[in-house]
Protein backbone atom coordinates (compact mmCIF):
# COMPACT_ATOMS: atom_id res chain seq x y z
CA UNK A 1 0.00 0.00 0.00
CA UNK A 2 2.97 2.62 1.33
CA UNK A 3 5.08 1.80 -2.37
CA UNK A 4 1.17 2.27 -4.22
CA UNK A 5 1.12 5.62 -2.43
CA UNK A 6 4.22 6.65 -3.80
CA UNK A 7 3.93 5.65 -6.98
CA UNK A 8 1.04 7.85 -7.51
CA UNK A 9 2.91 10.78 -5.51
CA UNK A 10 5.59 10.57 -7.58
CA UNK A 11 3.38 10.26 -10.86
CA UNK A 12 1.23 13.52 -9.77
CA UNK A 13 4.36 15.54 -8.77
CA UNK A 14 6.35 14.83 -12.20
CA UNK A 15 2.99 15.31 -14.33
CA UNK A 16 2.67 18.74 -12.01
CA UNK A 17 6.25 19.82 -12.76
CA UNK A 18 5.99 18.74 -16.61
CA UNK A 19 2.77 21.10 -16.90
CA UNK A 20 4.35 23.54 -15.36
CA UNK A 21 7.43 23.83 -17.14
CA UNK A 22 5.53 23.26 -20.51
CA UNK A 23 2.50 24.77 -19.91
CA UNK A 24 2.54 27.94 -18.53
CA UNK A 25 4.34 31.27 -19.43
CA UNK A 26 5.78 32.05 -16.15
CA UNK A 27 7.41 35.58 -18.32
CA UNK A 28 3.54 36.74 -19.30
CA UNK A 29 2.59 35.42 -15.53
CA UNK A 30 5.09 37.76 -14.18
CA UNK A 31 4.23 40.61 -15.98
CA UNK A 32 0.48 40.69 -15.30
CA UNK A 33 1.27 40.74 -11.39
CA UNK A 34 3.14 43.98 -11.53
CA UNK A 35 1.88 47.29 -11.19
CA UNK A 36 0.15 48.38 -14.46
CA UNK A 37 2.51 51.13 -15.02
CA UNK A 38 5.60 48.85 -14.99
CA UNK A 39 3.85 46.06 -16.85
CA UNK A 40 5.36 44.99 -20.27
CA UNK A 41 2.69 45.94 -23.47
CA UNK A 42 1.10 42.32 -24.70
CA UNK A 43 1.37 42.51 -28.59
CA UNK A 44 -0.55 39.94 -30.21
CA UNK A 45 0.44 39.45 -33.83
CA UNK A 46 -0.05 36.28 -36.21
CA UNK A 47 2.93 34.81 -38.74
CA UNK A 48 2.27 36.67 -41.83
CA UNK A 49 3.04 39.89 -42.97
CA UNK B 1 1.15 34.33 -31.45
CA UNK B 2 -1.96 33.55 -32.92
CA UNK B 3 -3.59 31.71 -35.68
CA UNK B 4 -6.28 34.25 -36.99
CA UNK B 5 -7.01 37.70 -37.00
CA UNK B 6 -10.60 37.08 -35.14
CA UNK B 7 -9.20 35.33 -32.22
CA UNK B 8 -6.48 38.56 -31.90
CA UNK B 9 -9.72 40.72 -31.84
CA UNK B 10 -10.94 38.79 -29.30
CA UNK B 11 -7.55 38.93 -26.48
CA UNK B 12 -7.38 42.59 -27.72
CA UNK B 13 -11.38 43.52 -26.69
CA UNK B 14 -10.94 41.35 -23.53
CA UNK B 15 -7.68 43.22 -22.27
CA UNK B 16 -5.20 39.56 -22.90
CA UNK B 17 -3.36 41.95 -25.08
CA UNK B 18 -3.22 45.77 -24.81
CA UNK B 19 -2.03 45.93 -28.66
CA UNK B 20 -2.16 44.09 -31.89
CA UNK B 21 -1.04 43.72 -35.55
CA UNK B 22 -4.36 43.53 -37.36
CA UNK B 23 -5.59 44.13 -40.45
CA UNK B 24 -6.61 47.78 -41.67
CA UNK B 25 -10.38 47.23 -42.12
CA UNK B 26 -10.94 45.28 -39.09
CA UNK B 27 -9.58 48.03 -37.31
CA UNK B 28 -11.81 49.83 -39.05
CA UNK B 29 -14.64 47.89 -38.05
CA UNK B 30 -13.94 47.70 -34.65
CA UNK B 31 -13.77 51.26 -34.36
CA UNK B 32 -17.11 51.68 -35.94
CA UNK B 33 -19.08 49.72 -33.67
CA UNK B 34 -17.42 51.48 -30.67
CA UNK B 35 -14.56 49.45 -29.52
CA UNK B 36 -12.05 51.83 -27.39
CA UNK B 37 -8.96 50.97 -30.01
CA UNK B 38 -7.03 53.21 -32.28
CA UNK B 39 -4.02 52.44 -35.36
CA UNK B 40 -1.43 54.28 -34.67
CA UNK B 41 1.27 52.93 -36.88
CA UNK B 42 1.97 50.84 -39.73
CA UNK B 43 3.26 47.13 -39.88
CA UNK B 44 4.76 47.54 -43.21
CA UNK B 45 3.34 48.15 -47.28
CA UNK B 46 2.72 45.32 -49.56
CA UNK B 47 3.52 41.82 -49.49
CA UNK B 48 -0.04 40.33 -50.05
CA UNK B 49 -0.97 38.72 -53.27
CA UNK B 50 -3.17 36.55 -55.38
CA UNK B 51 -1.95 33.38 -56.04
CA UNK B 52 -3.22 30.18 -58.27
CA UNK B 53 -2.42 26.72 -59.06
CA UNK B 54 0.29 26.93 -60.90
CA UNK B 55 -0.36 23.86 -63.06
CA UNK B 56 -4.15 25.57 -63.07
CA UNK B 57 -6.94 27.16 -65.73
CA UNK B 58 -6.26 31.08 -64.37
CA UNK B 59 -3.64 33.01 -66.21
CA UNK B 60 -5.28 36.53 -65.90
CA UNK B 61 -7.57 38.17 -63.53
CA UNK B 62 -10.57 36.98 -65.90
CA UNK B 63 -10.17 33.60 -65.45
CA UNK B 64 -11.31 34.07 -61.72
CA UNK B 65 -14.89 33.88 -62.98
CA UNK B 66 -16.82 31.55 -61.05
CA UNK B 67 -13.39 30.50 -58.82
CA UNK B 68 -13.20 30.00 -54.98
CA UNK B 69 -10.71 32.11 -53.75
CA UNK B 70 -9.71 32.18 -49.80
CA UNK B 71 -9.32 35.27 -48.21
CA UNK B 72 -8.28 35.96 -44.23
CA UNK B 73 -11.35 37.64 -43.13
CA UNK B 74 -14.11 39.76 -44.24
CA UNK B 75 -12.84 42.93 -43.18
CA UNK B 76 -9.52 42.80 -44.99
CA UNK B 77 -7.31 44.41 -47.51
CA UNK B 78 -6.98 41.23 -48.82
CA UNK B 79 -10.38 40.94 -49.70
CA UNK B 80 -10.93 44.34 -50.99
CA UNK B 81 -7.58 44.14 -53.19
CA UNK B 82 -9.60 40.81 -55.38
CA UNK B 83 -12.84 43.31 -55.54
CA UNK B 84 -10.22 46.12 -56.78
CA UNK B 85 -8.77 44.16 -59.38
CA UNK B 86 -12.04 42.65 -60.67
CA UNK B 87 -13.43 45.81 -61.39
CA UNK B 88 -10.27 47.33 -63.10
CA UNK B 89 -10.91 43.80 -65.12
CA UNK B 90 -14.76 44.67 -65.58
CA UNK B 91 -16.09 42.14 -63.33
CA UNK B 92 -17.72 41.90 -59.81
CA UNK B 93 -16.20 40.50 -56.51
CA UNK B 94 -19.66 40.08 -55.48
CA UNK B 95 -21.07 38.30 -58.30
CA UNK B 96 -18.43 36.39 -60.44
CA UNK B 97 -16.27 34.72 -58.02
CA UNK B 98 -17.00 33.04 -54.02
CA UNK B 99 -14.80 34.60 -51.69
CA UNK B 100 -14.20 31.91 -47.96
CA UNK B 101 -12.56 32.74 -45.45
CA UNK B 102 -9.88 30.98 -44.09
CA UNK B 103 -7.19 31.43 -41.26
CA UNK B 104 -3.76 32.64 -42.97
CA UNK B 105 -1.76 29.24 -42.55
CA UNK B 106 -4.33 26.64 -44.04
CA UNK B 107 -4.64 28.36 -47.44
CA UNK B 108 -1.59 26.89 -48.95
CA UNK B 109 -2.80 23.73 -47.83
CA UNK B 110 -5.99 24.40 -49.31
CA UNK B 111 -4.82 25.23 -52.67
CA UNK B 112 -2.04 22.67 -52.74
CA UNK B 113 -5.32 19.95 -52.36
CA UNK B 114 -7.46 21.60 -54.62
CA UNK B 115 -10.15 22.81 -52.40
CA UNK B 116 -9.86 26.53 -53.76
CA UNK B 117 -8.80 28.16 -57.16
CA UNK B 118 -6.84 30.61 -55.46
CA UNK B 119 -6.18 32.63 -52.40
CA UNK B 120 -5.88 36.14 -51.65
CA UNK B 121 -3.17 36.35 -48.71
CA UNK B 122 -0.19 38.47 -46.79
CA UNK B 123 3.42 37.01 -47.16
CA UNK B 124 4.85 34.38 -46.44
CA UNK B 125 1.78 32.34 -47.86
CA UNK B 126 2.24 33.43 -51.58
CA UNK B 127 5.55 32.38 -50.89
CA UNK B 128 5.36 29.13 -49.22
CA UNK B 129 2.84 28.26 -52.38
CA UNK B 130 5.77 29.24 -54.82
CA UNK B 131 8.45 27.24 -53.26
CA UNK B 132 6.49 24.04 -53.02
CA UNK B 133 5.87 24.81 -56.86
CA UNK B 134 2.32 24.22 -56.85
CA UNK B 135 1.47 27.82 -56.61
CA UNK B 136 2.17 30.94 -59.08
CA UNK B 137 1.65 34.55 -58.23
CA UNK B 138 -1.47 36.06 -60.30
CA UNK B 139 -0.60 39.61 -59.52
CA UNK B 140 0.87 41.44 -56.30
CA UNK B 141 -1.16 44.20 -54.70
CA UNK B 142 1.28 47.09 -55.82
CA UNK B 143 -0.10 46.06 -59.37
CA UNK B 144 -3.78 47.05 -58.64
CA UNK B 145 -3.31 49.48 -55.48
CA UNK B 146 0.31 51.53 -55.23
CA UNK B 147 0.92 52.13 -51.43
CA UNK B 148 -1.11 48.59 -50.15
CA UNK B 149 -1.32 48.44 -46.89
CA UNK B 150 -2.07 45.53 -44.59
CA UNK B 151 -1.91 44.89 -41.23
CA UNK B 152 -1.56 47.90 -38.69
CA UNK B 153 -0.83 48.48 -35.48
CA UNK B 154 -3.65 48.43 -33.03
CA UNK B 155 -3.79 49.77 -29.33
CA UNK B 156 -6.41 49.82 -26.86
CA UNK B 157 -7.33 53.42 -26.12
CA UNK B 158 -6.80 53.11 -21.88
CA UNK B 159 -3.54 52.09 -23.22
CA UNK B 160 -2.70 55.39 -25.05
CA UNK B 161 -4.79 57.64 -22.68
CA UNK B 162 -2.47 56.15 -19.03
CA UNK B 163 0.82 54.84 -20.70
CA UNK B 164 1.29 57.09 -24.09
CA UNK B 165 5.64 56.79 -23.45
CA UNK B 166 5.23 52.66 -23.67
CA UNK B 167 3.11 53.30 -26.57
CA UNK B 168 5.41 55.40 -28.16
CA UNK B 169 8.54 53.54 -27.07
CA UNK B 170 6.50 50.26 -29.03
CA UNK B 171 6.02 52.56 -32.28
CA UNK B 172 9.70 53.92 -32.18
CA UNK B 173 11.45 50.47 -32.10
CA UNK B 174 9.27 49.55 -35.33
CA UNK B 175 10.28 52.24 -37.08
CA UNK B 176 13.71 51.63 -36.47
CA UNK B 177 13.05 48.17 -37.61
CA UNK B 178 11.73 49.07 -40.52
CA UNK B 179 15.02 51.83 -40.99
CA UNK B 180 17.13 48.94 -40.38
CA UNK B 181 15.28 46.46 -42.66
CA UNK B 182 15.05 48.80 -45.79
CA UNK B 183 18.41 50.03 -44.83
CA UNK B 184 19.64 50.72 -48.61
CA UNK B 185 22.38 48.74 -49.57
CA UNK B 186 22.55 46.60 -46.59
CA UNK B 187 18.85 45.50 -46.67
CA UNK B 188 19.04 42.41 -48.27
CA UNK B 189 21.71 41.29 -45.37
CA UNK B 190 19.34 42.54 -42.98
CA UNK B 191 16.47 41.16 -44.55
CA UNK B 192 18.28 37.35 -44.48
CA UNK B 193 19.63 37.72 -41.09
CA UNK B 194 15.68 38.98 -39.71
CA UNK B 195 14.46 35.82 -41.84
CA UNK B 196 16.79 33.65 -39.30
CA UNK B 197 15.53 34.93 -36.18
CA UNK B 198 12.18 35.56 -36.76
CA UNK B 199 11.86 32.41 -38.87
CA UNK B 200 13.78 30.40 -35.73
CA UNK B 201 11.89 32.60 -33.00
CA UNK B 202 8.69 34.21 -33.45
CA UNK B 203 6.97 32.83 -36.39
CA UNK B 204 8.12 29.44 -36.00
CA UNK B 205 8.54 28.77 -39.74
CA UNK B 206 11.14 27.77 -41.89
CA UNK B 207 14.01 30.75 -42.50
CA UNK B 208 13.77 29.61 -45.94
CA UNK B 209 10.44 30.71 -46.46
CA UNK B 210 11.03 34.23 -44.91
CA UNK B 211 14.35 34.41 -46.74
CA UNK B 212 12.57 34.08 -49.90
CA UNK B 213 9.31 36.16 -48.97
CA UNK B 214 11.93 39.09 -47.64
CA UNK B 215 14.01 39.19 -50.73
CA UNK B 216 12.36 38.06 -53.45
CA UNK B 217 12.77 40.40 -55.03
CA UNK B 218 13.44 42.45 -52.05
CA UNK B 219 10.97 45.48 -52.24
CA UNK B 220 8.14 42.32 -52.35
CA UNK B 221 7.62 43.62 -48.73
CA UNK B 222 8.53 47.27 -47.47
CA UNK B 223 8.70 48.60 -43.90
CA UNK B 224 9.04 52.17 -44.82
CA UNK B 225 7.20 54.62 -44.84
CA UNK B 226 5.16 53.47 -41.82
CA UNK B 227 3.21 56.37 -40.84
CA UNK B 228 -0.62 56.35 -41.64
CA UNK B 229 -1.72 58.39 -43.80
CA UNK B 230 -5.45 60.14 -44.49
CA UNK B 231 -5.50 59.12 -48.42
CA UNK B 232 -4.42 55.44 -47.79
CA UNK B 233 -7.05 54.88 -44.97
CA UNK B 234 -10.44 56.83 -46.72
CA UNK B 235 -9.70 55.14 -49.53
CA UNK B 236 -10.06 51.94 -47.09
CA UNK B 237 -13.12 53.19 -45.64
CA UNK B 238 -14.52 53.97 -49.11
CA UNK B 239 -14.07 50.38 -50.25
CA UNK B 240 -15.87 48.46 -46.66
CA UNK B 241 -18.94 51.00 -47.91
CA UNK B 242 -18.85 49.95 -50.98
CA UNK B 243 -17.94 46.57 -51.09
CA UNK B 244 -20.68 46.12 -47.54
CA UNK B 245 -19.07 45.33 -44.53
CA UNK B 246 -19.25 49.04 -43.24
CA UNK B 247 -22.31 50.53 -42.90
CA UNK B 248 -20.89 54.52 -43.00
CA UNK B 249 -17.77 55.97 -43.79
CA UNK B 250 -16.08 57.68 -40.50
CA UNK B 251 -13.79 60.07 -39.93
CA UNK B 252 -10.25 59.21 -39.90
CA UNK B 253 -9.18 61.41 -36.77
CA UNK B 254 -11.91 58.58 -34.87
CA UNK B 255 -9.81 55.64 -35.91
CA UNK B 256 -5.96 56.91 -35.90
CA UNK B 257 -4.05 58.71 -33.54
CA UNK B 258 -0.84 59.71 -35.46
CA UNK B 259 0.66 61.47 -32.59
CA UNK B 260 2.92 58.67 -32.25
CA UNK B 261 4.41 58.21 -35.63
CA UNK B 262 4.94 62.01 -35.60
CA UNK B 263 6.91 61.46 -32.61
CA UNK B 264 8.66 58.59 -34.39
CA UNK B 265 9.57 61.04 -37.44
CA UNK B 266 13.56 61.35 -36.18
CA UNK B 267 14.15 57.75 -35.76
CA UNK B 268 17.13 56.16 -37.49
CA UNK B 269 17.87 52.54 -38.52
CA UNK B 270 18.83 50.29 -35.64
CA UNK B 271 22.43 49.76 -35.51
CA UNK B 272 22.83 45.82 -35.25
CA UNK B 273 24.79 43.78 -37.87
CA UNK B 274 24.37 39.91 -37.12
CA UNK B 275 27.03 39.37 -34.54
CA UNK B 276 26.17 42.12 -32.58
CA UNK B 277 24.80 41.37 -28.62
CA UNK B 278 22.24 44.12 -28.66
CA UNK B 279 20.96 46.49 -30.78
CA UNK B 280 21.89 50.07 -30.26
Amino acid sequence: MRKLTLAITAWIVAITSAHFALNVNWQVLMNDRLPEANRKLNVAYIPVT
Amino acid sequence: MFQGFPEIKEALMSNKMQAAFMVAPMAIALRAQGVPVKIVYLGHRYGSAVVVRSDGPVHRVSDLRGRIIAIPSRFSDERLIVFRALQANGMDAKKDLRMVEMAPPDVAGALAANAIDAFSMGEPYPSQAEIAGFGRVLFHAREYWPDYISCVLVVRQDVIDKRPEAVQTLVDGIARSGLWLDEKERAKRHRLHAADFVGRFYYHQDPKLLRWALTNPIDRVKYEPLSPRRADFETIVTLMVQTGVLDHAIPFEDFVDTRFAEGAHAMTAWKYEAGDDRAR
